[in-house]
């Protein structure tokens, strides 16, 4: 080594210290000392050690051990302890460090002294203390709640996945508000609706380890998903080491995952429907049907009428076709049932619900299909062919000594699919196709989870008017939206009345969401937010801050102790917690001890615990009406009462995880279903006849409800009935691939569909912008771009790199053109969490475009979910 | 003696640059460069179109034109194959920049923090704090290690090398798609040197006569 001796360095040092009085750029005198000699101190650091914890930088929640150097995180690294991650870590995960090192994030609590609320208004905040805040917003929340309680709402987003949603939720109900709102319809709420109207809960996954086909409807797991971490590896070690499952990925752009697929189908936007529905034709055709299956597990057999209604006796026991009796009997006690009949009762026609699918399906134009979906048909009947050989429909195969049915094909999605104006009608399809094959929880299959016969979405909605909630879930409006409907809280605050809501709503609370920007049609949500007294808790001042009139600081993910949620895989599943690392800024309340404190001074902390035992569902463990908590000590509870392990565990290992047996994997949900005597999964689904007479009849009655639904589809008055009885119908149509936008806008003034995507740098949690790591590992990172086809660029004059305008009917963006062979010719996308606009953010957060601006509206009217890729556009050089 | 190596399997790379972000926070490489980077490109026309993503860090090769460049001896090739900087005798000339073939030699023009004007907690840890390779200053170059840190901390356990996450290169475990291996090329019962023969994984620009230890699977 060739460095300077200690004594030397001695010499140099005084030297310079001599000089030192000449220069103030003296500065860091020390470090360069340090530098000298790096080379001679030894790696001794007073503390260097590995915590396990539970990420939070997106919804994966991945179990990652944070590595502390001398009291600083010094990296993120993977826990191989845990099954879901296995070790593995996204860059988002890794970046944590300067997630919680952010110097953008609020330190203290902040009150707003410019009244005036506006994308262009700065807040002018004024620092204040804790005590201070606390004061204003409890005397606020008086006043809301000696009015009508139901005036607050209280917004939470990834919220729900720091703190948990329970004690959110606990509070709302303490406090007397049904207003608890989350953002799903973002996201993948219609999948959600769609799996609980068909099977009585929600969340799918593929059972990879066996899967031999897989058609993934572009849920994107190498970009962002949930699930990913689970997705793509196991999907990259089935593909390419085990070289055992074919992927067939459908959408419109080459996305990351569909560049690893063994197959790419660069379908029209929206019309994954009609995609599938020729699938089905195709499956039919060749006969490739799990009649077993169908007959045994779902309601295809069930003989409808021509009012859509199932027949059932005068018990109310659905009819099957008998075919020995030859007469129409329940289903328990027909000896062999009829799939596929069309028969005459009492002079009147009855088919079975599988037969009028099956009648519907054979009916569509393979020439039709072809035009609308961009699709050669050809292509879509050798996949419909590959996916029905590969179901090995009839087979077993034997796991732990139990026979098992053998299905190894699954259709899948995640936002790609029914991120639309039909989203919940389109999984709906996704789901029957699975039906068809009879791959529901079979080995290989597609599996279903915690299924629930009795969930209400299983059912007539109860669609409520006037609505309860502002975000109008489960009323006439939304009857199946389960997941509240995030996007439509701007709306109703603007005009309740509108919407027939009963109160008028106050205040609202924002804890660690960005709901102004995630959504359709921002500049509305502006406007419905302006005129509310809120706070704010997050941990940066992001746009929808920006309209509050106090704002709290938040502890981050690794400051905080939370009982953290976890994602399952076919085999395993496990219970994890957060831990405090650091405490970067020293924040003295995180989101734990703020709701406490505002129970506390509002004088509902008894029911507030009351209501967070029954949240957490808490039987030996649990909180005590008298005693104060930390989150410390709240995580302790939980854990100990959920898993029955000591929390010293969870502070060592940070998880436990548990391996599901085939029984839990394969059989357990699926024996709700089981043969006589059981409900069954809805491949056809009757309760939307019965919702719809419901909605007709309320609409009948109430003008402003017939005037939203007229806005919402653009239809006139005449018309609204025949659009409504589409949206209901109880098995999905060809219509459904066709929103709004596709049928109103002239497509030769908006020729190109507008879809949009999710980067993992950026997607979830709103201060991803300001990371400065995250900004640079990848190319477009810390800027998106308006995806092109080259060709269709090049023939318009675009070239790479140019500023393009894109317009829709509502407005325009302007953003940097990207020209790839990777996008069907009349489309673009545009990933959407870029050209953030919050005040306090610098230029180089607030790069990109942000095309939620121009995005129309038209909700799914069956799950709330927000119309994300429906919207057509025109583009041209800016 | 062992010789350490990578193979990285392009057909499961989902190009997420985690392994960009792992050796990027595991070796305190400043804001603008890398040790590894994740290239990027399409290949065919629509709809028969690729896209091809291929990570990039130093290729340890056998024969490095770096080290043959540099006029003050301040690259070597350590016992177990790995191509090193001393910190202390480089002088910035940036000759193994020029000759390095894979462009994975960076120049540390002046220190940056991730953050303009702040130094965060991360950056502020004392010299004792980190480990000797992750001591750097402006106007000397660097680049991948193999995470030589973790592999000489593994050795000093008596550990094999690779054998867990720790005593593994950074940017190998937390590769989600699994695409990454670490091993011991001389070693034939290795993953590396079985997934080299099975697949038989090229290494870039041999004509250049490098011999990279740093595998593709095409």
């Amino acid at each position: 080594m060739n460095c300077i001796t200690r004594r030397e360095f001695l010499k140099r040092s005084i030297f310079l210290m001599s000089l030192s009085f000449l220069s103030n750029k003296l500065f860091s005198f020390e470090k360069e000392m340090e530098k000298e000699l790096s080379t001679e101190i030894p790696y001794s650091p007073e503390e260097d050690v590995l915590i396990p914890s539970t990420c939070a930088m997106c919804v994966n929640f991945c179990g990652i051990r944070v590595r502390r150097v001398d009291g600083v995180i010094r990296a993120i690294y993977g826990n191989p302890e845990s099954p879901y991650n296995k070790g593995h870590l996204c860059p988002k995960g890794q970046a944590g460090i300067f997630h919680t090192y952010n110097p953008y994030r609020i330190k203290a609590p902040l009150k707003r002294t410019n009244p005036k609320k506006g994308i262009n208004e700065d807040p002018l905040w004024k620092e204040i203390t804790w005590e201070e805040a606390f004061e204003e917003i409890v005397s606020k929340l008086k006043e809301v709640k000696e009015k009508d309680p139901r005036g607050l709402s209280f917004h939470w987003s990834h919220g729900k996945y720091l703190l948990g949603d329970q004690y959110t939720k606990a509070f709302c109900k303490a406090f007397g508000t049904p207003n608890g709102i989350h953002r799903t319809t973002v996201c993948e709420a219609a999948r959600h609706v769609a799996d609980e109207i068909t099977w009585g809960y929600h969340g799918i996954l593929p059972d990879l380890d066996y899967t031999k086909y897989f058609i993934n409807m572009g849920a994107n797991f190498a970009e962002a998903e949930q699930w990913a971490r689970w997705l793509d590896r196991t999907l990259m070690r089935r593909i390419y080491d085990e070289k055992d499952l074919k992927m067939v990925v459908v959408e419109p752009r080459l996305s990351n995952s569909a560049a690893k697929a063994n197959e790419w189908v660069p379908i029209r936007p929206g019309k994954d429907v009609l995609f599938l529905l020729a699938m089905a034709k195709e499956l039919i055709k060749n006969n490739f049907i799990d009649r077993e299956f169908l007959i045994n597990y779902t309601n295809a057999p069930f003989l409808v009428g021509g009012d859509q209604k199932v027949l059932k006796d005068e018990k109310g026991n659905p009819l099957v076709w008998d075919e020995i009796k030859n007469k129409a009997l329940p289903y328990d006690e027909a000896e062999k049932i009829s799939l596929d009949k069309e028969v005459i009762i009492d002079g009147k026609k009855y088919k079975t619900s599988f037969n009028l699918f099956k009648d519907y399906v054979l009916s569509l134009r393979e020439k039709e299909i072809e035009e609308e979906t961009g699709i050669p048909y050809e292509t879509i009947k050798k996949i419909a062919l590959e996916f029905g050989k590969n179901a090995r429909i009839g087979e077993f195969i034997e796991i732990e000594g139990q026979k098992l049915r053998y299905r190894p094909v699954a259709i899948y999605t995640f936002r790609g699919m029914i991120a639309n104006e039909n989203g919940a009608q389109a999984w709906r399809l996704g789901l029957i196709l699975n039906m068809l094959v009879g791959s529901i929880n079979a080995v290989g299959g597609l599996l279903i989870h915690k299924a629930d016969p009795e969930h209400k979405n299983r059912k007539p909605s109860k669609c409520e008017y006037p609505p309860s909630r502002v975000d109008l879930q489960e009323s006439v409006f939304f009857p199946y939206a389960t997941h509240n409907v995030a996007q439509q809280c701007a709306y109703t605050y603007q005009n309740p009345e509108k919407y027939g809501l009963p109160y008028k709503p106050q205040m609202a609370i924002f804890y660690a969401t960005n709901r102004i920007l995630s959504t359709s049609e921002i500049e509305k949500q502006f406007e419905g937010y302006k005129n509310l007294y809120s706070v704010n808790i997050n941990i940066v001042l992001d746009e929808t801050s920006q309209f509050a009139d106090i704002v709290l600081p938040d502890k981050t993910y690794l400051e905080d102790f939370h009982f953290s949620p976890t994602r399952w895989t076919p085999d395993s599943e496990h219970k994890a917690i957060r831990q405090e690392i650091v405490n970067a800024y020293n924040i003295p309340y995180g989101i734990f001890e703020i709701l406490w404190e505002l129970a506390k001074r509002l004088g509902i902390l008894d029911k507030y615990i009351e209501e967070l035992n029954k949240e957490w569902k808490l039987k030996e463990k649990k909180f005590e009406v008298g005693k104060d908590y930390t989150s410390k000590e709240a995580t302790a509870i939980i854990w100990e009462d959920t898993t029955g392990k000591p929390f010293e565990y969870a502070l060592k290992h940070g998880l436990l995880a548990k391996t599901l047996d085939v029984k839990k994997r394969y059989l357990e949900d699926l024996s709700k279903f089981e043969g006589k005597g059981k409900p069954k999964i809805n491949f056809y689904a009757e309760q939307l006849v019965f919702t719809k007479e419901k909605v007709f009849e309320i609409m009948d009655k109430n003008e402003n409800v017939k005037k939203v639904f007229m806005e919402w589809f653009e239809e006139d008055e005449n018309n609204i009935k025949k659009i409504l009885e589409i949206k209901f119908s109880p098995l999905p149509l060809k219509e459904h691939s066709f929103p709004t936008p596709h049928k109103k806008r002239d497509s030769k003034e908006y020729p190109f569909y507008l879809i949009t995507y999710k980067r993992m740098y950026r997607n979830q949690t709103d201060a991803h912008a300001l990371n400065p790591v995250l900004n640079e590992v990848a190319k477009d990172s810390s800027s998106n771009f308006v995806l092109i086809n080259s060709k269709i660029a090049k023939k318009m004059g675009i070239k790479d790199g140019d500023e393009v305008y894109v317009e829709s009917k509502i407005g325009k963006v302007k953003g940097k053109a990207k020209l790839t062979e990777g996008i069907r010719p009349d489309t673009v996308a545009i990933s959407y969490h870029y050209g953030r606009f919050a005040k306090s953010f610098p230029e180089y957060a607030k790069k990109g475009v942000l095309p939620n601006f121009i995005i129309e509206y038209h909700p799914d009217i069956i799950s709330g979910e927000d119309s994300f890729n429906d919207t057509k556009v025109k583009i041209y050089k800016a | 003696m062992a010789r350490y190596g990578l193979v990285i399997d392009l057909r499961k790379c989902i190009g997420c640059s985690s392994c960009v972000a792992a050796c990027k926070l595991e070796n305190m490489v400043q804001k603008g460069n890398w040790w590894n980077y994740v290239i990027e490109y399409e290949e065919g026309e629509y709809p028969n179109v690729k896209r091809i993503f291929v990570p990039m860090n130093c290729m340890h090769c056998e024969n490095p034109p770096c080290m043959k460049a540099c006029p003050e001896k301040a690259i070597y090739k350590n016992d177990y194959g790995v191509v090193l900087i001393d910190y202390s005798k480089c002088k910035g000339r940036r000759y193994c920049i020029a000759a390095c073939p894979y462009g994975v030699i960076h120049y540390i023009s002046k220190e940056k923090t991730f953050y303009d004007n702040h130094e965060t907690p991360y950056e502020k840890l004392p010299i004792k704090a980190k480990h000797p390779l992750h001591r750097k200053k402006a106007g000397i170059v660097e680049k991948c290690t193999l995470c030589w840190h973790r592999i000489e901390g593994a050795l000093k356990e008596n550990k094999k090398p690779g054998s867990d996450y720790d005593s593994t290169p950074a940017c190998v475990p937390v590769c989600p798609a699994g695409a990454r291996y670490f091993g011991d090329l001389d070693d034939p019962d290795s993953t590396v040197s079985k997934l080299i023969r099975e697949y038989k994984a090229k290494r870039l620009k041999e004509e250049f006569g490098t011999k990279p230890q740093v595998y593709y699977i095409f």
